[in-house]
């Protein structure tokens, strides 16, 4: 099995009059990982079926492998698609099924059993050949459907939130085995989620969708380091967001003026001076005590104790702050009165702009 | 029952199992056990009964007549001890005529003619031909329904469906009657293209022919057919459709696997309804044959009850056409795999 590369060519997707998918230009590698994260309702199982060949885009062309998809049916594209619900056939047994899209391509009752057989064991359920669907647990269901989409040869897999039926503890252990799965064959895997935590362990890069629109595409460390806009920015793991007003710009240092005071820190974009602006800065990369670049005094209002980390809920001008610690010594008495402190390259500088939470 | 009566207490419980017990009674027990009773025995009138009492009365007459002309009392003692007995003969005679003994036996349902034999198999075989082309009709229809997208076009197919059937079963007979007859629509439609001459007889004579009576049933019983298929199959995850289809399927093998395979019980139960309306159905073939195109066998046991007035064969017939009707829905349920709990569904 070999990964073939998807690119999106200005598609766009509308549904009479509602457009679902904004026009949007994505190359996914041949044998990546790819995740498309977004809130619910933002598109994402559109854009995966119009990959897969159940929706034509209303505009632009989807090519797979260099070739163009238009007027393929989902049955003539070299993709499988992992449904939301799984879709296993319930009649059937566990073998047929993952032998299904074999029998459908004429293979013979003893040549296509025998593969069946092959990738139950690939994905660790050697034994269960014979059972129902509906005998198998949630996390065996999962890997079923993995199997009867592997057994076609695909070369792009499309998997869309296929973990969100699961409980907690499987879906972080099914999040390996997908990804382990994902190794051993080599195939490009295309991965729907809302989860951002699982878009983030999984995959070689991300998108990140709101409401029908490509918001960014990243590897996972710089999607957190470097969010590109004040979606991502909150959507992708927490955010301290503290309101301003642009005053200066020099190099990519930006001084703000805040009900806290000022701060200084990176522009993101090109913000304009003087313009309603938001500075973003992580939890954890706060500190207590002042610093050379930015100290805000604050009132702490509540410890929550994490394990390895403590979260301190402190507030000042009306506003809430988070600041997440190493937990320690320290961390069992500390004074009412605190100054949290941060670097210039800590706080993220944005224009105006939409936010995860409302 | 113990669970019954601790859900619902003794009294309570008692009542609605008295309820249960006179339903099933009402219902099913009662009638069938008087038409099988009925269909077991026979009156023994050995025909010539009748013959034997008008002889009898004639033997008297002469012999009233040779007791007036005799003058000899000993002999005219012996005319009347004779008339005496020929009456006492007659009498016993006409009580059986009147009220003839019942024998019970199995002889009215191995007493059917030959030709009534083969009308039976016959109207069998042609229920069953009716039942097979009405689900080849009405699955396309029912999927064509419960697939439908949208509701408003579900709610336009539905309704399509199910406004001919305000209409009562009669006049939708008729109305085949019309459009199929001589001079039928069809008839007029074709002399008016010239293919055919009214006027000298030169119509194609629908009518004679049983597909005509197939048409009609297939038209009256759709209904029966696709209900049970239409719930079935809007049961069915249309993903699982998508799933066929993604992984490489025809669309004649996602039938055959995923939806034929979901839609079994709904099939199953649109087949038993519709082969035993067909095969009981009088109206129908009543009305479209009027005698031109072979009798179905319910005509025989209608004919059996209200003109031989021979109620006891037409119970055999009845039980007989009961019989077969029972038997398709066991093989039914067999060739289906499925039981009376999924068709209740
Ligand atoms: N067949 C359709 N007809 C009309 N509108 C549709 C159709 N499918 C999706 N939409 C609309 O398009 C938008 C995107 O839907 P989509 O299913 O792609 O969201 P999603 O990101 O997969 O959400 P979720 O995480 O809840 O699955 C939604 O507003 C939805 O209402
Ligand atoms: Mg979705």
């Amino acid at each position: 099995m070999r990964g073939k590369d998807v690119r999106l060519d200005q598609v766009s997707i509308r549904f009479g009059d509602s457009i679902a998918v904004q026009p949007l230009n994505l190359t996914i590698e041949a044998g990546e990982f790819f995740s498309i994260l977004g809130p619910s309702g933002c598109g994402k199982t559109t854009i995966l079926r119009t990959v897969s060949g159940f929706i034509e885009p209303t505009i632009g062309r989807v090519l797979i492998g260099g070739e163009d998809m238009a007027g393929k049916g989902p049955n003539e594209r070299p993709t499988a698609l992992i449904f939301q619900n799984l879709a296993l056939f319930p009649l059937m047994s566990v073998a047929e099924n993952v032998a299904f899209g074999l029998e459908a391509r004429g293979v013979a009752k003893a040549e296509r059993l025998k593969r069946a057989q092959e990738l139950l064991e690939l994905v660790a359920l050697g034994g269960y050949g014979d059972k129902k669907p509906s005998d198998l647990s949630g996390g065996q269901r999962q890997r079923v459907a993995i199997a009867r989409a592997l057994a076609v040869e695909p070369s792009v897999l499309l998997l869309d939130e296929p973990l969100s039926a699961l409980d907690l503890k499987l879906r972080q252990h099914m999040r390996a085995e997908l990804r382990a799965i994902q190794k051993r064959v080599g195939i490009t895997f295309i991965y729907i989620t809302h989860d951002q935590g699982e878009a983030l362990a999984m995959s070689d890069r991300v998108a990140v969708m709101s409401r029908g629109r490509l918001e960014q595409v990243a590897a996972p460390d710089t999607l957190y380091a470097e969010p590109a806009t004040p979606f991502v920015a909150t959507f992708v793991g927490e955010q301290n967001v503290i309101r301003g007003t642009l005053r200066r710009i020099s190099n990519g240092a930006a001084s703000v003026d805040t009900p806290l005071g000022p701060i200084e820190g990176r522009e993101v974009g090109t913000p304009a001076i003087g313009a309603p602006v938001l500075v973003m800065v992580r939890p954890e990369r706060m500190t207590l005590g002042a610093t050379r670049d930015n100290s805000i005094p604050v009132t702490l209002k509540a410890r929550h104790l994490e394990g390895p980390s403590v979260n301190l809920e402190c507030v000042t001008g009306g506003q809430t702050l988070t600041v997440t610690l190493a937990n320690g010594p320290a961390m069992r008495e500390l004074p009412s009165d605190l100054v949290l402190g941060f670097g210039r390259e800590d706080a993220r500088v944005y224009a105006e702009g939409a936010l995860a939470h409302g | 029952m113990a669970s019954l009566f601790r859900a619902y207490g003794r009294g309570l419980g008692v009542l609605l199992l008295a309820i249960a017990a006179l339903w099933i009674l009402a219902l099913i027990v009662v009638p069938l056990g008087a038409m099988i009773e009925q269909s077991l025995w026979w009156k023994d009138s050995k025909g010539d009964i009748t013959l034997q009492i008008d002889r009898l009365y004639n033997d008297m007459a002469t012999l009233q007549l040779d007791a007036a002309g005799e003058t000899d009392a000993a002999r005219k003692a012996g005319f009347e001890a004779q008339i005496a007995q020929k009456q006492a003969l007659a009498t016993e005679l006409e009580a059986q005529e009147t009220n003839p003994p019942k024998t019970y036996g199995l002889a009215n349902f191995t007493r059917m003619s030959a030709l009534h034999f083969y009308i039976f198999v016959r109207t069998i075989f042609y229920a069953l031909m009716v039942t097979a082309l009405a689900l080849v009709v009405c699955y396309p229809m029912a999927y064509a329904v419960a697939l439908a997208s949208g509701p408003r076009k579900a709610i336009v197919l539905t309704v399509a469906l199910i406004v001919p059937y305000a209409i009562n079963e009669l006049l939708r007979v008729y109305a085949w009657l019309m459009i199929l007859d001589y001079r039928g629509v069809i008839n007029g439609i074709l002399a008016w293209l010239g293919m055919v001459d009214l006027d000298n007889r030169g119509w194609i004579p629908f009518l004679e022919n049983p597909s005509a009576v197939f048409l009609a049933m297939i038209y009256t019983y759709v209904l029966f057919m696709v209900f049970p298929m239409v719930n079935t199959l809007e049961t069915l995850d249309r993903n699982q459709i998508e799933a066929a289809r993604d992984l490489g399927a025809s669309s004649f093998r996602i039938h055959r696997r995923v939806i034929i395979p979901h839609a079994k019980p709904g099939i199953a139960v649109g087949c038993i309804m519709t082969f035993m309306l067909s095969a009981g159905s009088y109206s129908v073939p009543a009305i479209m044959t009027r005698g031109q195109g072979g009798d179905w066998f319910s005509q025989l046991v209608y004919r059996q009850f209200y003109e031989s007035n021979n109620w006891n064969m037409g119970s055999a017939y009845a039980v007989s056409l009961l019989v077969v009707c029972t038997a398709f829905i066991l093989i039914m349920m067999r060739l289906f795999g499925v039981g009376l709990r999924d068709i209740a569904k």
